[in-house]
């Protein structure tokens, strides 16, 4: 028994003796790039060094970044992102990554912006930096065709559809007087070709969706769905940077300031949208 | 028909994904479990203590969990795996937990009497594990593991939540990009052969080890 006790305790020194020693070099390890971040902000150097920054994107989120037919990563959101390269004088990369874990991407430096039709919202201002706003969004929600629902005030008892951890979602809740109404019957989506299909098929009443992506699924199955009048309200879409990369947000503002100002954004939008839809 | 055709080239990227996953799991977890299969038998007391704790820790908390502890987990405290890196450790360390159940399991069953008939013969304890205990046991275990195996290939797809564009991710961006749940169709087709395939290559391994029955 006292052996045992003995080993026990042996193995759990070692197991509190490899651990610890692991700790102390990860702090090490996490203290020189601090360091260099709060001494001087070496962001935009640092990817003029490099030669090119890294774009995080969800390659699931037509129309703003999606995979064609070739396997290749395109979208609106790509065509904008690689004009703003080529105005920076550096070269662009795109990595997928977890939508859900964009901080975490964005903080261990595995990705420099997210760039994927972000919406701003007073939560995510506390977690990263944007740019100016280059897309004006709203929230809307769409209907089956032959739905007699008209108004917000008629999705009370309904059943809504949105995609969790969306911006739709956030906007939904901050409209609390609605939301008070219809929060028990809000079913959460993964995705929201699932919520659109769940439409479709009668199982859900509507789904709130931001325009951009709305009109992308609607102009897929014409004649299927309508877009209410109301709206769950406004947002902007802008590229995400660290909180501590002042010196690339400003460099990447005076690109954005530039497409807007020599029409390039323009051709962008009008490429993908038929329309210009930037936020001038 | 036409467009199941223009899937098929990225749904094979996303099979070469998967396989890769699927191999390089294999190849790893099995020679390890079988070590951690016998290291939970040993008589050394904490080499047994740690396998019993390991396993309890890798069969006892979902893969998913896993994954994103081995990429996000170790990435909050400074450790920067690259992702496809941390899914193959995630995928061998669990499955290596299963696999060392299955061969404790297989060389429980070898009848003491087997021992006792080594020892006569006078082997010592290595030769007698090599030569007379673990044939057999790989000829129990084999069920098992065919088991495990299938298992493997349906769990490839949990890879999807470190952003890797395996098979059913493929299948899920199409989805999202043109509206139609057909890709998920054609990857359940990819899955459907995949493990038939392993589930006849597990047949004709046991009907080959079926001797001295």
């Amino acid at each position: 028994m006292k052996r045992k006790l003995a080993l026990i305790l042996l193995l759990c020194f070692s197991l509190a003796l490899v651990l610890g020693g692991c700790g102390t070099g990860e702090k090490d390890a996490d203290k020189t790039p601090d360091k260099g971040q709060t001494q001087a902000d070496t962001s935009w150097e640092d990817i003029k060094e490099k030669g090119y920054f890294v774009v995080g994107l969800d390659d699931a989120f037509p129309p703003m970044g999606f995979r064609d037919e070739n396997n290749e990563i395109v979208g609106f959101d790509i065509d904008l992102a690689k004009e703003a390269a080529k105005k920076l004088g550096v070269d662009v990369k795109f990595q997928p990554i977890a939508w859900d874990a964009k901080v975490e991407e964005l903080d261990s430096g595995n990705i420099d912006v997210i760039w994927n039709g972000l919406s701003v919202t007073e939560e995510r201002k506390t977690q990263m930096l944007f740019t100016k706003p280059y897309i004006k969004n709203r929230q809307v929600i769409v209907v089956n065709a032959d739905s007699t629902i008209a108004t917000k005030a008629d999705l009370v008892g309904k059943k809504i559809g949105i995609q969790a951890g969306s911006s739709a979602q956030d906007a939904v809740m901050a409209d609390t007087a609605t939301y008070e109404l219809i929060k028990d019957n809000l079913l959460e989506f993964d995705d929201n070709v699932s919520a659109m299909r769940d439409l479709q098929g009668g199982g859900i009443d509507a789904v709130v969706v931001d325009i951009i992506v709305g009109k992308y699924y609607v102009s897929q199955h014409p004649g299927q769905y309508k877009f209410l009048e109301e709206d769950f309200g406004a947002e902007d879409f802008a590229v995400g940077l660290r909180l501590t990369d002042k010196a690339f947000q400003a460099e990447l503002d005076k690109a954005l300031d530039e497409m807007k100002a020599d029409g390039t954004a323009t051709r962008v939008s009008e490429k993908w949208f038929g329309e210009d839809i930037i936020n001038k | 028909m036409d467009y199941i055709l223009m899937l098929l080239p990225s749904m094979f990227s996303g099979l070469t994904v998967t396989l890769k996953l699927f191999f390089l799991t294999l190849i790893a977890a099995l020679p390890l479990g079988m070590l951690m299969g016998i290291a939970r038998l040993s008589r050394i007391k904490p080499l047994k203590w740690f396998m019993e704790f390991y396993v309890w820790l890798f069969r006892g908390t979902p893969l998913l969990l896993q994954l994103l502890f081995m990429y996000f987990g170790l990435m909050t405290i400074g450790l920067r795996l690259e992702r496809e890196i941390a899914a193959y450790l995630a995928f061998v360390l669990n499955y290596a937990a299963y696999l060392a159940e299955i061969f404790r399991s297989g060389i429980q069953s070898i009848p003491q009497g087997q021992y006792e008939a080594a020892d006569v013969l006078g082997l010592n304890r290595i030769q007698t594990m090599k030569n007379i205990i673990l044939p057999q046991v790989i000829k129990r275990v084999l069920p098992p593991i065919g088991n495990e195996v299938i298992n493997l290939v349906k769990d490839t797809a949990l890879i999807y939540i470190l952003a890797i564009s395996e098979l059913s991710r493929v299948a899920r961006t199409h989805v999202m990009r043109d509206g139609t749940f057909v890709p998920f169709i054609v990857a359940a087709i990819f899955y459907l052969i995949m493990t038939g395939a392993v589930q006849q290559f597990f047949k004709w391994l046991e009907s080959k080890f079926d001797y001295y029955r």
